[in-house]
């Protein structure tokens, strides 16, 4: 934790080469390949609620879009995970079983609806199994190992937390990357949903850049007592998508 | 400032509901006015000073015994006062052992503008045993047209099963209040929000029920208001712009889905029209 404070603060100073911000090589290229949409997780069938919010008329042009998504990056789901995110993390950089066991069970049982469940903790699993299988993490072996005997599922920013950390990658560019492709997941549904063009989404993703920032720097200084969202439509809009007649979406 | 507490505890008495403990020191006292016919056992639980302030610590426990039935309701709207920085703390335990039906139905929580509230309400609940819940939040004294310019609200909710979270869920209002109350995905205008929580072995089989009750609407400018289930918690979410209107459509919903899922009278209790 100590270590990603710092971070946040060095990231105004460009000059700085700190170990706590450098990103070059192969960890750099794996946490790019890890929150790649390319990535297996299954990122692209999940909206985030964003669906029935389009049904119900919330969401008509790029402006609302930007909007909505703000919101949940800055305080919604984004402010949620982040929490998660940087308690799996601390726990593995402090050598913290117990810290992660806390950051397992308490991803999995935050589920606001049954789809915002799935989605966490369906991408969670995807997650852990596409990159144990191809870069070797002790930690993540662990996380699955509590996880089996604990009964819990991992949601998805432990899952990432975790890797990163094993992988010896930043704290604060990590997380940044993480909420940058959870954004730009609901983003591309919303370019698929409303729907907008190509234009139109990268416009909104240019608008988001210190969006996601500052969620990041945020998140490393925010008491974990204060770990909850503000998106409150979000939940509406998810629970009426479960009985949407016609959808794309898983969420 | 105060730190109140007040524990509650209903046993089952050869099929009759008793009460088996009672705790209270102020600001907190609870009543027992007359249930009416086929009611369970009910306690009123009153604020007598009328309001928390900054710095108040308020605790209350509920426990329901074995094939205990009971309810407990608020007994007016608690109002939660402007803050100078201090925040209201009030930690809520819900207990339900095997075979006992529980209900907590607050009356509305009213947010003054920069008032500070964090709430914390834990569920245990026992195989066997259902609970259901609620809390509403008004934001300002809406009959006055305040609304909120700052403060904090942070409601958290945790359901255990036999020693086990099963369900958590946190809404944290700060930092930019105004915003976040106007964003889309905020409350998109909203001026009060609220959670209905039905705990049971049998919460998923009552979620095609709970639809049914729930007032259709889409009216972009009116009630939402929408159904989930997460394993053995069922939980409706409601915000409206018009906080009479939530309260009203709420209390509706709550006498049926009762009566349907415990075979209780379709009926809230007569502090609640009050």
């Amino acid at each position: 934790m100590a270590m990603g404070m710092n971070t946040h603060k060095d990231t105004a100073m460009t000059t700085d080469m700190s170990p706590g911000t450098e990103l070059s090589g192969v960890r750099l290229q794996r946490l790019m390949t890890w929150l790649s949409p390319a990535f297996p997780v299954g990122a692209f069938s999940y909206s985030h609620g964003l669906e029935s919010a389009v049904e119900a008329g919330m969401l008509e042009n790029r402006e609302d879009l930007s909007s909505w998504v703000e919101t949940i990056v800055s305080s919604g789901a984004g402010r949620v995970d982040a929490a998660l995110f940087r308690a799996a993390y601390d726990a593995v950089i402090s050598d913290d079983t117990e810290g992660l066991a806390w950051a397992l069970e308490r991803g999995d049982a935050m589920r606001s609806t049954r789809e915002l469940g799935l989605e966490t903790l369906s991408q969670g699993a995807a997650f852990v199994s596409a990159a144990a299988r191809h870069w070797s993490s002790p930690w993540v072996g662990r996380l699955s190992d509590i996880a089996a005997e604990t009964a819990r599922e991992i949601a998805y920013p432990v899952a990432v937390g975790v890797t990163a950390a094993d992988h010896g990658i930043a704290e604060l560019p990590a997380l940044e990357a993480y909420l940058h492709a959870f954004a730009a997941n609901i983003v591309s549904a919303g370019v698929r949903a409303i729907p907008l063009g190509q234009s139109d989404g990268l416009h909104v993703l240019a608008a988001l850049e210190p969006v996601v920032v500052a969620a990041a720097g945020a998140a490393l200084d925010r008491p974990v007592d204060d770990m909850g969202s503000a998106a409150i439509m979000v939940d509406w809009a998810s629970a009426i998508h479960e009985t949407q007649y016609s959808r794309l979406f898983r969420s | 400032m105060a730190t109140g507490r007040a524990e509650i505890e209903f046993v089952d008495a050869g099929g009759c509901t008793r009460l088996a403990h009672l705790y209270q020191s102020d600001p907190l006292r609870i009543l027992f006015p007359n249930s009416g016919p086929g009611e369970p056992e009910t306690g009123a639980l009153v604020t007598t000073s009328g309001g928390l302030v900054g710095g108040d610590q308020i605790s209350i426990v509920i426990r329901c015994g074995t094939g205990a039935v009971a309810r407990i309701v608020g007994q007016a709207a608690e109002k939660i006062y402007r803050s100078t920085g201090k925040d209201v703390c009030i930690d809520m335990s819900l207990i339900a052992e095997p075979g006992s039906w529980l209900e907590w139905l607050p009356q509305e929580t009213i947010i003054f503008d920069t008032a500070r509230l964090r709430r914390r309400t834990v569920l245990e609940v026992a195989t066997g045993a259902r609970v259901l819940a609620g809390e509403i939040i008004v934001l300002g004294r809406t009959a006055m047209g305040e609304s909120v310019t700052g403060g904090l609200i942070h409601e958290a909710w945790d359901v255990r099963r036999d020693d086990r979270l099963v369900w958590a869920d946190a809404v944290h209002l700060d930092d930019d209040l105004p915003v976040t109350l106007a964003a889309n995905a905020g409350l998109n205008g909203a001026r009060a929000f609220a959670s209905i929580i039905y705990v049971s072995d049998d919460a998923a089989s009552a979620l095609p029920l709970a639809r049914e009750l729930l007032p259709e609407g889409l009216d972009p400018t009116g009630l939402r208001v929408g159904a989930t289930c997460v394993g053995d918690v069922l939980i409706v979410r409601w915000l409206d712009r018009d906080a009479q209107r939530l309260r009203d459509a709420y209390g509706k919903f709550w006498a049926e889905f009762r009566h349907h899922v415990a075979d209780l009278p379709a009926a809230m209790p007569r502090l609640w029209a009050i």
